[in-house]
């Protein structure tokens, strides 16, 4: 059969051109934060979209992302646009999934970046200023 | 062999308020390397957050077009060189220019598409971003070539400005700039 792959999670570590990866099948999360700007996104974020494509193929239990992202190059944007649609399209067909995307309420830009996909999808999209105290004065 | 002038150099780049400058062939690891660099004046300039990001951002895409574009063309190291310049203008804003060596028509064609773009607004950027993201990819590219330009537009603070010289061996040199 085509799907003889097993389905294991994902575990990259980051480094500082690519985020840390984590997909674990059992508990239905898939978690990334850091930049991500490698040259060739499609290598890092392949494997990624197919483990959200088999995971929603394969199971019914809920879908959640826990984003902590921060800068994104254009073909890293490319790739995450690619895993929401394949959430977009899971919700349309009544599944429960759902995105937070955490960031620095210092940093604007990274805000902005989310609310710009949250724009084109209609399932929970939740964008989550965190407080950062130690730099208050 | 005659000596490099270093001091006319320096007083170039302090002249004209350069951060950072490189010139010569490019790899994947020394984009990440000036990067690193251009990260760290930004912080220690105290920039936002956010101007740094737009700063940093710009300097990524410009950078990897240029990686991309030599990888497409087949072209040999010398070839496949960038001259990249980090500056600062009288009123403070970040310039960041990038350039490289492109075959003639494809540099007209980068100097017409810059110009179409430094018309629009940032509602319009938006808009042509947005159907950008949904066309359809050439299979096996790996790159976001196309979008590049529009984000680099979309996070400058002033209309982009390119220009192709040509030059005697048939090729053109481009260079693209970009005011945060």
């Amino acid at each position: 059969m085509s799907r003889a792959i097993e389905m294991n999670d994902i575990n990259i570590p980051g480094t500082q051109s690519i985020p840390s990866i984590r997909a674990d099948y059992a508990a239905g999360l898939l978690r990334m934060a850091g930049d991500s700007y490698p040259e060739n996104s499609f290598e890092l974020f392949g494997p990624v979209i197919e483990w959200v494509e088999h995971y929603l193929e394969a199971e019914t239990r809920p879908l959640h992302l826990d984003l902590a992202l921060l800068y994104l190059n254009t073909s890293s944007i490319r790739a995450m646009m690619d895993i929401f649609d394949l959430l977009q399209a899971a919700h349309d067909n009544g599944r429960p999934v759902s995105v937070l995307w955490r960031y620095d309420r210092r940093n604007e830009r990274v805000r902005e970046l989310a609310e710009e996909f949250a724009e084109d999808c209609s399932f929970p999209f939740e964008i989550s200023p965190t407080a950062i105290d130690h730099e208050r004065s | 062999m005659q000596s490099p002038d270093l001091n006319s150099l320096r007083e170039f780049c302090n002249a004209r308020r350069i951060m950072l400058c490189f010139n010569g062939p490019i790899s994947r690891s020394l984009i990440e390397e000036i990067g690193n660099a251009l990260r760290n004046y930004l912080e220690a300039d105290r920039v936002q957050p956010g101007a740094a990001m737009d700063v940093f951002g710009i300097y990524i895409e410009m950078t990897q077009n240029i990686r991309h574009y030599a990888t497409r063309m087949n072209y040999g190291e010398a070839e496949a060189a960038a001259t990249v310049v980090i500056a600062r203008d009288e009123t403070g804003r970040h310039v960041v220019s990038a350039g490289n060596l492109v075959e003639v028509d494809d540099g007209r064609a980068l100097v017409t598409r810059i110009e179409q773009l430094a018309a629009l607004d940032k509602a319009a950027l938006k808009q042509l971003y947005k159907e950008q993201l949904r066309r359809p990819r050439d299979t096996g590219q790996s790159s976001g070539a196309g979008l590049g330009l529009i984000d680099i537009a979309r996070k400058a603070s002033a209309p982009l400005a390119a220009t192709a010289l040509e030059r005697p061996d048939g090729r053109s040199f481009f260079s693209l700039t970009a005011l945060v």
